[in-house]
């Protein structure tokens, strides 16, 4: 179910000027357990925002419900389009998602093994398909065009990651590293505006974290978007996000720059235990 | 920039497959193949194409039915239906021969949303029951237990010999894989194995489940409501018996013992369930003609097979690729495994 | 009344069989991970082989021990299948799980499918074989309805033995070693669990229970190579309505299954009964797709 213009315009949820996506008030509970309360932030446009906190705190929750994968039992997802409307993605079904121009990678790296990395990528692409089966079946000229045109696009992103030379190795088998490295290059395929990173840094060594910082500073510049991410990895998050949120149980503990969280009392107590 | 995968043309090895199974021809012409054996190379063509389709909704995109015979059976009863009581043209058979299946195998696609790995499989298994008990009890349709009869197809007025059927069927054979092997690589094919290994990073790359599985279950349905037609006219007798769960078991091990994540795998399966009972086992010296040593023979093979090859028979071919290469001595850097 | 008590001890019997063929399933489903679709195959082997013991004995032993005979004949029968059972899981299964496809499992069993259908026309002749009851022309009259002894023995002992079976499970280390093996084979390795011998164990139970299944069947009609195939299909959606999740689900959902499968053939017709049967199980299955006692479990991305 998409909205028309003039329904969102009828109902405009509304956003601050320069925010891309703001979590209102979302909560859900599971079995009685709380898992997120009345959890409020905003992610701006161009930043690297980082949700911070100890296991167990939501941070994977809240991710699935930004992406539909829960639906909150309250609160709105808002978010703005390309085109400058504003949605709350809790109207829409899991897979519509991304059209919107949100994307995101998972914890446990949801590759397809039976697919090269180069089709891996091409699975982010596949919201720009829009030849029917038939067309397909047939291999028809437009169809021909069509997978041409995005596998480039999908070589680029190789190039970007520089893998290329792995393009037509299968994803089973391939070290971690690269295989984390395809996990974040398929979701630029989709030309995201914001990108979801649940736990990027997750099982890297000091290099590849390394790279992997270099990485998402190359991304913001040349693909223009934002990256909202999930980390445990400290160095990794005070490095490269330029606001951070710290939750503990389901709720927000602290807003700020990586400064202000690192010398927030609360924060540091859920982190440290009291002193 | 170089482009991955500029293959110049990848339909070779169907075209090759098609002239093995034609060549057939001028040898039953000239004696050296018996009439017989040409039955049931042509039954290996239709169990093909079905198996085909198994491969679709097993290998690319992890859906299960053991149902299977039960629409190939409704696709042979209705074509016999329309050919013989209403003299119909093939073509016009075909089709309603086709659709019909089709649709409740939508119907399935829609619940196959609901019930996942064996409930599916089951699920499947008692409709295909079902449609069973129908052939036996709807005796004005289906001459229940006596069997219906039907002919060699009539194409354009002409009804056709059995060698020509059979040329027809391989042609049938080669434009169903050439078709196939197109939607695998496309990005319908990727969208289908992005479903089978991860559901939840198909969705949140933009895969609607209900359209993909309905899409599997279409392209299954269809290939095999067309080897339904296929059986129909080519052995041109159908009784209920047949269309059982060991039929609809045949498929499953046609597509997994050929390799089911490929499309020539089916030929190769088929062949290997279908063909060497009857051409290799039967013709053996003494052991060959007690009841039920086909049997024994095709069911230790089945499991030596995968034993060995769980990948199906298909891998067989990249396995004297490398050995080749190695004699040859040359380095095989690309893997094999990439798409066949 | 009568058609009722009629109704009620035939779908007990032949829920018995349904049971212990599906119990046989569930046990190799939850610790192998894998369909047995030999299940029904191992069953009617081992019928061969008791009634073939059971011809042999009666040219030797005198008519009065026939009784005795049978039981015998039942227990060789139940003894075949278990060292079937050992010797496939210990030949087949094990070599597979570590190197195959999970898919490839199940059409392995297949293959042993084949193997013994081609085999048992081979060894104990093309002829169907018969079986007797345990107890034969012995009828009571239960609220003014004849019931055969044997039936009511068959009932008694099919619950004999599942009731064992699920004492066995849940009152007995080696029970206890199943139940952990079934719920994650991994971890109870990783825990000691010598979980190599509870599948083989398992194997060896579940084709000793398709066995007396199949021998409490073979009375009421002939050895032949098909004679468990209904039965097998039936147990199959047993598992099914009971849920994969439990071992007992599977066994209340035979005798359930048997039960409607009774009334809806006496009541409508017999052959349009098990169809509608099975159209009713379907919506059930989809409005709850995991089985009566079954539970979704999700999977956390």
């Amino acid at each position: 179910m998409t909205l028309t213009k003039e329904a969102v315009h009828k109902e405009s949820p509304d956003l601050k000027e320069g925010v891309l996506l703001e979590c209102r008030d979302i909560s859900i509970s599971f079995g009685g357990i709380r898992a997120v309360s009345d959890l409020t932030f905003d992610v701006r446009e161009n930043e690297v925002y980082g949700i911070i906190g100890p296991n167990g705190a939501g941070k994977t929750t809240v991710f699935n419900i930004i992406t539909q994968f829960y639906k909150a039992d309250s609160g709105a997802v808002l978010f703005r389009e390309a085109n400058g409307n504003v949605i709350d993605l809790v109207s829409l079904k899991t897979p519509q998602v991304v059209r919107k121009g949100l994307v995101r990678s998972f914890q446990n790296i949801e590759l397809i093994r039976d697919l090269s990395l180069a089709d891996n990528l091409l699975v982010g692409a596949h919201i720009h398909f829009e030849t029917s089966v038939f067309s397909q079946m047939l291999r028809l000229p437009a169809a021909r065009r069509e997978e041409r045109v995005l596998r480039e696009k999908a070589m680029q992103v190789l190039s970007f990651l520089g893998l290329t030379d792995r393009a037509d190795q299968l994803a089973a088998g391939q070290p971690y590293g690269v295989l984390k490295k395809i996990e974040l290059g398929r979701a630029l395929l989709s030309d995201p505006r914001l990108i979801i990173l649940d736990e990027p840094a997750a099982g890297l060594n000091d290099t590849e974290t390394e790279d992997l910082t270099g990485l998402v500073h190359a991304i913001k510049k040349d693909y223009n978007c934002s990256i909202l991410l999930i980390e445990h990895d400290m160095r990794f998050v005070m490095d490269i996000c330029q606001r951070i949120c710290a939750m503990s149980f389901g709720k927000k503990l602290a807003v700020g720059t990586p400064e202000e969280i690192r010398a927030h009392p609360a924060v540091q107590e859920a982190y440290l235990g009291e002193e | 920039m170089k482009l991955t995968k500029t293959k110049t043309f990848p339909y070779w090895k169907y075209i090759i497959v098609c002239l093995l199974f034609l060549v057939m021809l001028p040898l039953n012409a000239a004696g050296i193949v018996s009439g017989s054996t040409l039955l049931i190379l042509g039954t290996v063509i239709f169990y093909a194409v079905v198996g085909v389709g198994m491969n679709i909704l097993l290998g690319y995109s992890g859906l299960i039915t053991l149902g299977g015979a039960g629409f190939m059976g409704l696709a042979a009863y209705l074509s016999g239906f329309c050919s013989t009581r209403l003299g119909l043209p093939f073509i016009l058979c075909l089709v309603i021969s086709i659709a019909v299946p089709t649709v409740i195998g939508l119907g399935i696609g829609v619940v196959s949303l609901r019930l996942e790995g064996f409930y599916l499989a089951i699920a499947t298994l008692g409709i295909g029951e079902i449609l069973r008990q129908v052939f036996v009890e709807f005796e004005p349709f289906t001459n229940g237990f006596s069997g219906m009869r039907a002919a060699y197809p009539k194409l354009f007025g002409i009804v056709l010999t059995r060698e020509v059927t059979y040329a027809f069927y391989a042609i049938i054979l080669l434009i169903v894989m050439i078709l196939v092997h197109n939607i695998v690589n496309s990005a319908t094919g990727r969208a289908l194995l992005a479903m089978k290994g991860s559901e939840s990073a198909a969705q949140a790359m933009g895969i609607s489940l209900l359209k993909y599985k309905l899409i599997a279950f279409a392209i299954s349905t269809v290939l095999t409501a067309l080897g339904g037609v296929m059986y129909m006219h080519l052995i041109k007798y159908s009784y209920p018996t047949v269309w059982g769960l060991g039929m609809s078991l045949n498929f499953l091990s046609i597509s997994v013992i050929g390799g089911m994540q490929t499309v020539l795998g089916a030929v190769l399966g088929a062949l290997f369930v279908i063909a060497v009972p009857e051409l290799v086992i039967k013709q053996l010296p003494v052991i060959g003609t007690l009841t039920g040593v086909a049997y024994v023979f095709n069911g230790l093979f089945i499991v030596l097979v995968l034993l060995f090859y769980s990948d199906g028979l298909i891998r067989i071919g990249s396995d004297v690729k490398k050995l080749v290469g190695k004699i040859r001595g040359k380095k095989n850097d690309i893997d094999q495994r990439s798409g066949t | 009344m009568s058609n009722f008590i009629q109704i009620l001890f035939s779908s007990l019997e032949i829920g018995s069989v349904y049971a212990l063929a599906a119990l046989g399933i569930i046990i190799i489903f939850r610790t192998s991970q894998l369909i047995n679709f030999a299940q029904g195959s191992l069953g009617m082997f081992s019928a061969y082989i008791a009634a073939f013991f059971i011809q042999g004995g009666e040219s030797s032993l005198e008519v009065q021990v026939m009784k005795h005979s049978t039981i015998i004949a039942v227990l060789v029968g139940m003894l075949a299948a278990f060292l079937m059972g050992v010797i496939i899981d210990f030949l087949v299964v094990r070599r597979a799980k570590k190197q195959t496809s999970p898919l490839a499992l199940p059409i392995i069993t297949l293959g042993i499918v084949m193997m013994l259908t081609g085999l048992a026309p081979i060894v104990f002749g093309g002829n169907p074989l018969a079986f007797p009851r345990f107890i034969e022309n012995a009828s009571v009259s239960i609220l003014g309805v004849t019931i055969m002894v044997n039936s009511i023995v068959c009932i008694i002992l099919g619950f004999m033995v599942l009731a064992a079976v699920f004492l066995f499970l849940q009152n007995t280390v080696w029970g206890l070693a199943v139940r952990t093996t079934a719920s994650n084979e991994t971890t109870a390795r990783l825990m000691g669990v010598p979980t190599k011998i509870v599948t083989m164990v398992a194997w060896a139970v579940a084709a000793a229970l398709g066995a007396l299944s199949a021998l409490i069947l073979a009375p009421s009609t002939v050895v032949d190579i098909v004679m468990m195939d209904g039965v097998q299909l039936n147990a199959f959606i047993a598992c099914v309505l009971g849920g994969f999740q439990t071992f007992y689900g599977p066994v209340i959902g035979a005798y359930i299954l048997a039960l409607t499968k009774n009334i809806f053939g006496f009541y409508i017709s017999t052959t349009w009964g098990t169809a509608i049967n099975y159209v009713l199980i379907l919506i059930f299955i989809v409005i709850r797709p995991y089985g009566l006692f079954g539970k979704k479990t999700v999977k956390k991305v």
